[in-house]
Order: structure tokens, then sequence, then C-alpha cells
């Protein structure tokens, strides 16, 4: 497996990024180690979703971001967004959608054989193959977001991109993606993870960055994270003050 | 279209034998009911994508725009039974336009098929106005309503090549369609080329739009990308039942919608029978549904 070799290290250098006339992120350098699980926290609006959009080239961005593989090659990028816009309604079953996400036969002529059994591991993976007959409208937002953890399993990927992955999971669902952490820890898979919950990030983040625009903190996360730093990234009170006496000077 | 002309005097022979229904020893009737075989299918199955995708609006905006492209065609001097040319270049124009800009502006994708549906019509309507000193204007119910008796071997010509490759790229890039809808940033990272695959999908819906409307009708005709496909989504538990009921659904309404009127001896168009005909199996489609819980789906 590819995952073997482990993730690549992240460098993000002088980064800005304006849309229309709204400077969504500037300035932002900060370093992803080769496998290590790197969370990002910040207010709603702070840019932690457009870094992901820059990182994977999505968005027009100044500055540099770079990519430093252990292989010659590029490895494979996973990314678990944070929710999927489809009609509720739709008869789309589970295994419709993990079809639909890995190969590439229609999804109206069934799985194919060659992806019955990884597809099958995923979702044993995250607790979700006896449910795999369901329809995905009729899923709970908890067993929504453990679907989306198991198409980022296939292929198994080098770099993982995670927005708020734990936003809908109930106890069960949290464990489930402790263990994913850990594995990917364990094989060195790079982990780059928005998240709110602050008391996760100390426990299972290598290291954390503050970013509300700019990067606040940067840092390992059992030490970074204290109740002023916190209080400063999600105040946007004291972000203004400080804002406005950058512009006067 | 010699094999063509072999083919269709042996399906003649058979209905004045009795062994077919003895509407298909007429020509024209043959010619209709193999354009509704070809058109039946590649609607259904391309209605799956236009409803996972929500646009329905759309379609049905690229359908009255051929009204349009009918009438600058026939302005610009194209065989009024069959402006192609015309038709087949501002429904791209349109549809194009219009996804460009949904790119651009801020502006919801409904705001802005209004506003180009209603333009597109004012411009037709003019057209059409202008036109009737030059021909007679009830001929151009045919090309609003769709009409059997017009169909050629010219017009089975261009459904087979634009069916064949609708057919030809949906297949390999259904579950790409899909995704792209989905979540663009996730089909992306999957190496989906979201935006290129927006623009190919308008491209695929206006030219069945178009190749199908000398059957269904330029007004009629965006109605059967969506109602099978409805009325599937009322009944099915999986994709695969979505799309397979869909095309099923669109292949028996047309051909009964082409059929049923010629051996009835119904004066009824054949856009608006097919489209009646789908509808009432959507009716039974939500009355079926009705009386099935297992087809609610399980909660939670």
């Amino acid at each position: 497996m590819s995952a073997l070799a482990g993730g690549p290290g992240i460098a993000f250098e002088s980064v800005d990024l304006t849309l229309g006339h709204t400077d969504i992120l500037r300035q932002v350098s900060l370093r992803v180690e080769a496998g290590s699980v790197h969370a990002l926290v910040g207010p709603n609006g702070g840019g932690k979703s457009s870094l992901f959009k820059a990182l994977l080239g999505q968005v027009p961005h100044r500055g540099q971001i770079s990519l430093t593989w252990p292989g010659e090659q590029p490895g494979v990028v996973g990314y678990v967004p944070q929710a999927l816009a489809f009609d509720a309604g739709l008869p789309m079953t589970v295994m419709d959608f993990m079809g639909a996400m890995c190969q590439r036969r229609p999804v109206f002529l069934g799985l194919s054989p060659r992806w019955r059994e990884p597809v099958e591991q995923a979702l044993q993976q995250v607790g979700m193959l006896e449910k795999a007959g369901r329809r995905m409208g009729a899923l709970s937002g908890g067993e929504r977001q453990r679907v989306l953890l198991a198409q980022a399993l296939i292929p198994s990927p080098d770099l993982i991109l995670l927005d708020e992955p734990m936003s809908a999971l109930d106890e069960a669902g949290e464990a489930i993606f402790e263990k994913l952490l850990a594995h990917w820890r364990e094989t060195r898979v790079t982990v780059l993870w928005i998240e709110h919950d602050l008391d996760a990030v100390t426990r299972l983040a290598n290291n954390v960055s503050g970013l509300s625009r700019q990067v606040l903190f940067d840092g390992p996360a059992a030490q970074t994270l204290t109740p002023q730093r916190v209080l400063a990234l999600f105040s946007s009170r004291q972000r203004r003050e400080e804002e406005k006496e950058k512009a006067v000077a | 279209m010699s094999a063509f002309d072999t083919f269709r005097q042996g399906i003649q022979h058979l209905a004045e034998q009795g062994t077919l229904p003895a509407s298909l020893a007429y020509g024209f009737v043959v010619n209709a009911v193999l354009a509704g075989l070809f058109i039946g299918p590649v609607l259904g199955g391309l209605g799956t994508l236009v409803v996972v995708k929500r646009l329905a609006f759309f379609s049905e905006a690229v359908g009255h725009a051929a009204l349009t492209g009918v009438a600058i065609g026939i302005l610009l001097g194209e065989p009024y039974t069959g402006p192609y040319g015309s038709l087949f270049a501002y429904c791209l124009l349109f549809g194009m336009l219009l996804n460009y800009l949904r790119n651009r502006t801020g502006l919801s994708p409904d705001t802005l098929i209004g506003v180009f549906l209603a333009v597109s019509l004012a411009m037709g309507a003019s057209l059409l106005l202008m036109l009737s000193g030059r021909v007679n204007i009830h001929i151009l119910e045919n090309v609003l309503f769709g009409s059997v008796l017009t169909v050629d071997a010219g017009d089975l010509l261009v459904l087979a090549v634009v069916g064949s490759l609708v057919v030809a790229l949906t297949v390999p890039l259904y579950n790409r369609f899909m995704l792209a809808s989905f979540n663009p940033q996730l089909a992306s990272v999957r190496g989906v080329r979201v935006k290129l695959l927006d623009y190919l999908f308008v491209v695929l819906v206006t030219i069945v739009t178009v190749a199908s409307v000398k059957v269904i009708g330029a007004i009629l005709v965006g109605a059967l990308l969506i109602i099978p496909a409805a009325a599937a989504r009322l009944l099915s538990l999986s994709l695969r039942g979505f799309f397979w009921l869909s095309v099923a659904i669109a292949t028996i309404s047309t051909q009964i919608g082409i059929l049923v009127p010629i051996e009835l001896e119904l004066p009824v168009p054949s856009g608006a029978a097919i489209i009646l005909t789908a509808g009432g199996l959507f009716a039974l489609a939500a009355v079926i549904r009705g009386f099935t819980p297992s087809l609610k789906g399980h909660a939670g």
C-alpha cells in the first residue's frame, strides 16, 4: 500500500488569498510535518477551508505552497468534506455512494467485483457495513459522516484532509475516528485536520495552528492551546482591535 | 439508407401479414416508433442525472429555447420541417451562455434560467409573428407539440448520431457527473474536472433535447427528461433501480404516446400523448409509493 511510504511534508509560505475585496488569508506561513496529525483551529470564516482549497489548487492564491513527498511520485490525497449536497429523497444507498466514489463503471450497473472487498472493508472500519443498503438520505448526520470517512479510505491515502469530521459524530463515531487517526499516525499518513473540538485537538493532534485569516499561533498541540490564545483566536473584538492597531502602525 | 429502407420495408411487410400491429404497415409509423426507441432510453437515462443535479428547470428552458431556434432557422431559410442548424446552434449558445453566467454571477441558477427563458421566449414569439406572413403558422404546431407524420430518415439519422454520442459520453462519466454535484471539492480531489463536466452535461442535455424536438415538440421535450426520472425516483430503493426504471418509463411513454393516437385515430399530437402517458405513470408511481411504506426508506 502506498501509505507505507508515508505522507508528505507541507510548507505554506506567505500565502495570501483574496476573494472579491475580502482578504481571506493574509501572509499565512506554516509547516506541516510529514506523517504528523496537524490541526487547524479558528473561528468560522477564519479561512481554514480556504486554506484547504488553496492547498488543492482550487483557488488562485499568492505565496507558495509546497508538498514534499517521500517517494518520487506524489501519493494519494484523501478528503473528507463537512457535508454532501444531495436530495435527501434520492434513492442512493450507502453502497451506491461508495461505488460512485471509487469506480469508473457507472453505478447503475452495480458495484464491480474488483471494488466490493475494499468498499466493504472501508465500511466495516467505520462501522457502517450493516447499513450498506440504507439510503444516504435516511442516515443520521453522524452515520453520513462515517460514510464520508469511509470513502476517504479508498484508495489508501498518504495525505488526508479532514474538514470538521467530528462535528456530527456520536460517542461511538468518535471512538472510530480516534482509531482511524491512530492508524494514520502509525502508518505515517500526513493528516491536516480542521476541528472545533479543542479538547480532541489537544488529545489527538501533534501540532496545532490557530488561523483567523492569519496564523495567530502554531506549535505542539498539548502546549500551544492555552486559554489566552484560544480567547484571542475566537474573540472577534480583540481581533478587530489588533487589526486596527496594525493598520495605524 | 438502403439498409434502413430494407429494414423498414421488412417491418411493414410483417405488419401487413398481421404479425405486427396494423399501423406499422405505414412507413411513417415505423419511423416514429424507431425515433421513440432512440429517444426514450436516452432521455430516461440522462433524466436521472438531470434530477440528481437538480437541473429540471434548466432542461425545460433548453426545450423552450428550441422554439426560438426554430424561428431563427426558418428566418434564415432552413426547411421548417427540420431547421437543425439553427436549433443546435441557438440552443447550444443558450445553454453554454447560461452555464457561463451561472459560474460568473452570484445569481442563483433558477433566477438566471428565469431571465434567459423569458427573454428567449419573447424573442421566439416576436420572430414567429414576423414569420407568420411567410409560412403557414399552423405548420409550426408540429414543431411546438411534436408530430410523428414528419419524422423522416434524416431525422432518424440525427437521432441515432446524437443518441450514440450521448450514450458514449454519459455511461463512462455517469459517476463523475453525479460526484461533481454532490461536492465539487471532493470530486476535484478525486480527479473530476468539475467545470468541464458541467459544460459537457449542458451540451449533452441540449443536443438530445434538440434532436428530440421533432417527435415530442419544443414545448414538451424538456418534460421527458424529468417526468420518468421523477416517477422512477418515487419507486426506487437504489440508483440501479432508479436508472433502469426511468429508462423503462420513458421508453414505454414514448411508444404509447406515438402508437395509441394512431391506433385509436385520436387527433392528439405525439408530444402531448407522450407526456400525458409519462404523467399518468408518475401519478401511478405516487399512488404506489403512498401504499408501500418500504419505499419511503428507513428512518435513522
